[in-house]
């Protein structure tokens, strides 16, 4: 029998084909904009912090506020450090500085990384012959380096230049050193390059061997850290990473110690993206507000318009309860439709803005369900006074209605 | 002859107090099953109340109405719309068919009240619909159909469901004097086939077609006669 009214509710709704679309348009869009927002809202927070880039690896990065403290860190304490955090790959430094290759009588330009072997496990490095960095490197200041394909082809004329050695230049200073293992090439590469017109090229040697280099005094330079571990274990990690910190450098209730995971956004971050989010979400949901009164208009309107047609009904034997459930099917048939056009939109929108501007299209299939059953719930509520109105027409009266 | 209706000093009395009308004044009324009774009276004669009375579209401010010997005067909304669909087809005036329905869909509404299956519903309609010659027009929505056919459909609704009354309220108001025929000899051959047949009206002419005539004015029945100019 129920399916009955709902035949009856979508025979009405096709009967008023324009006025129906009208009505509708109200929850389209409500439930569009508020897709729309909520999945870039998620696209945002999943670009942010890069959990689609690089799957399974992830970073930590640590520093001493220089307004709290003016303590660097040595390489014992580094040591000390990775052996107190469990579920890391290990910490490096990350030192940077500008340099140069010296080939014969040429140079090329290069950015001189310091690191450990624990840079290797980022995901960005993959070997192709060779080595990566490994520990006794680092601990003894070894002098070899990694470098990338390119590099390789364009500095010797073929890419398998292991065992051959390189001069690295740097405020003068040269030294001779021997090149371990050949990486691919990746992004940082290729946006590196990108930056000068001559080639240029990143090259990775131990941070100790690069300390000797520039003659660095690492405590006196060396303020931060990256933790390199397993996004599985971050939260884990990131629960111990202070106490550690603030145990081996002495600075315990100092509140010197700043943490941030991901791509240099941290906790903080991610809250104000979550708040941003909310808040549009929910000036997106009063428009669904409003569409759910425009349907509650109609169907208001509507009911006084068949008023007749509710005592023609009545009087051929309509319960209470069937009146009510005809416009109750009728409006969350209206808003339940609504919603599905309104859905697909939204998936477009988000979609297309997502591509533009290079955000991860994330669609969380319980949002879709959600966003669904919230479209047939509006309908079921303001579809509720206007209901009992036609249900509660005397048929007397609503017969005499012209 | 058994007792179909029986109305028993029933009163209907609209504003109580100084301003009050006494609709129906105290009435008396018995119509027996298989009975054809035309209720005529003037407009403000309390014809309309007895029929909405009769129709278990109202209930009386005083007295009692047994239909079928159930007692039906002091009913909930939802055991009056129960009596209605089981007991009474109606045909009005105004057709009172729904637009956007075709004459087929409009015949199986009362089913559906009922609670009648989609295959004997849709068997039941068609019968009804062809009883009363428009087996051809089923599909058709009450604008593509002339008046006369409008009422032979909401006379199809009327009869779908096999009430035992059928209770016509003016069938014949809205009509052209060539359609008054087709319908009167439609109504009276539901007669003839055994139904219950109560016509309210205020033209006698119409009254005149039935067997039994009840004049109705100021809220009382003022003379109860067998027509014996009745004709079938």
């Amino acid at each position: 029998m129920y399916l009955e009214y709902v035949k009856s509710a979508i025979s009405s709704i096709k009967s008023n084909k324009g006025r129906s679309f009208l009505t509708m348009l109200g929850i389209i869009i409500g439930i569009a904009a508020v897709l729309t927002v909520l999945i870039i809202g998620d696209g945002m927070k999943a670009t942010v912090n890069g959990e689609m880039d690089s799957i399974g690896a992830t970073t930590i990065s640590v520093t001493l506020d220089d307004t709290k403290t003016d303590k660097g860190f040595t390489k014992e304490q580094l040591d000390l450090i990775e052996n107190n955090i469990s579920d890391i790959d290990g910490v490096s430094p990350g030192l940077q500085f500008g340099g140069q290759l010296m080939m014969g009588d040429k140079a090329f330009d290069a950015m001189v990384n310091g690191e450990t072997p624990a840079s290797g496990m980022s995901g960005q490095v993959e070997m192709i012959h060779g080595r990566f960095l490994i520990k006794s490197d680092v601990d003894e200041a070894k002098k070899v380096v990694v470098i990338s394909q390119t590099a390789a082809t364009k500095l010797f004329g073929y890419e398998n230049v292991v065992g051959n050695f390189l001069e690295v230049s740097a405020y003068g200073a040269t030294d001779e050193y021997v090149v371990v293992g050949v990486r691919k090439d990746n992004t940082l590469d290729t946006a590196y390059a990108s930056f000068f017109e001559e080639p240029s090229f990143i090259v990775t040697m131990p941070y100790t061997s690069m300390l000797d280099l520039y003659m660095i005094d690492m405590e006196s330079y060396v303020h931060g850290f990256t933790i390199y571990t397993d996004s599985e274990y971050k939260d884990q990690v990131l629960s111990k990473t202070r106490s550690v910190v603030e145990n081996v450098m002495g600075l315990r209730g100092e509140n010197a110690v700043k943490i941030s995971s991901g791509y240099g956004f941290d906790e903080t971050t991610n809250t104000i993206l979550n708040i941003i989010t909310s808040v549009v979400a929910i000036i997106a949901a009063i428009s669904l507000l409003v569409g759910g009164i425009g349907v509650m208009n109609i169907m208001t309107v509507s009911v006084t318009e068949r008023t007749r047609e509710i005592g023609i009904r009545k009087s051929l034997g309509a319960r209470t309860s069937s009146i009510l459930t005809q416009f109750l099917a009728e409006a969350s048939i209206l808003t339940f439709t609504g919603g599905l056009i309104g859905l697909l939109l939204g998936l477009a929108i988000s979609y297309l803005i997502c591509r533009i501007i290079d955000f991860a299209f994330i669609v969380n299939p319980v949002l879709v369900v959600i966003v669904v059953l919230i479209s047939t719930a509006i309908g079921l509520f303001f579809g509720i006074y206007p209901a009992k109105r036609a249900a509660a027409l005397d048929p007397i009266e609503a017969l005499r209605t012209e | 002859m058994k007792k179909l209706v029986e109305i028993r000093d029933v009163s209907k009395i609209y504003n109580p107090g100084v301003n009050e009308v006494k609709a129906l004044n105290h009435v008396n009324l018995i119509i027996g099953e298989g009975e054809f009774v035309a209720i005529i009276g003037q407009s403000g004669s309390g014809k309309s109340t007895l029929m909405n009375m009769l129709g278990c579209l109202d209930t009386p401010t005083s007295g009692k109405y047994f239909l079928h010997g159930q007692d039906v005067s002091h009913m909930t909304d939802d055991e009056q719309s129960d009596v209605r669909n089981r007991e009474i087809g109606f045909i009005f005036q105004g057709f009172n068919l729904i637009p956007s329905l075709t004459a087929l869909e409009n015949v199986e509404l009362p089913l559906i009240y009922r609670g009648v299956g989609k295959k004997e519903r849709a068997k039941l309609s068609m019968d009804a619909l062809h009883h009363v010659g428009l087996g051809n027009r089923m599909t058709h929505r009450p604008n593509e159909m002339s008046g006369g056919q409008q009422q032979r459909v909401a006379i199809a609704r009327a009869i779908a469901q096999a009430p035992p009354i059928l209770l016509a309220d003016e069938p014949t108001g809205n009509l052209d004097s060539g359609s008054s025929k087709e319908i009167i000899s439609i109504i009276k051959k539901l007669y003839k086939e055994g139904r219950t047949v109560i016509i309210i009206t205020h033209d006698p002419g119409i009254a005149a077609q039935a067997k039994r005539i009840i004049t109705i004015s100021d809220g009382q029945i003022v003379s109860d006669i067998m027509n014996k100019d009745y004709k079938d």
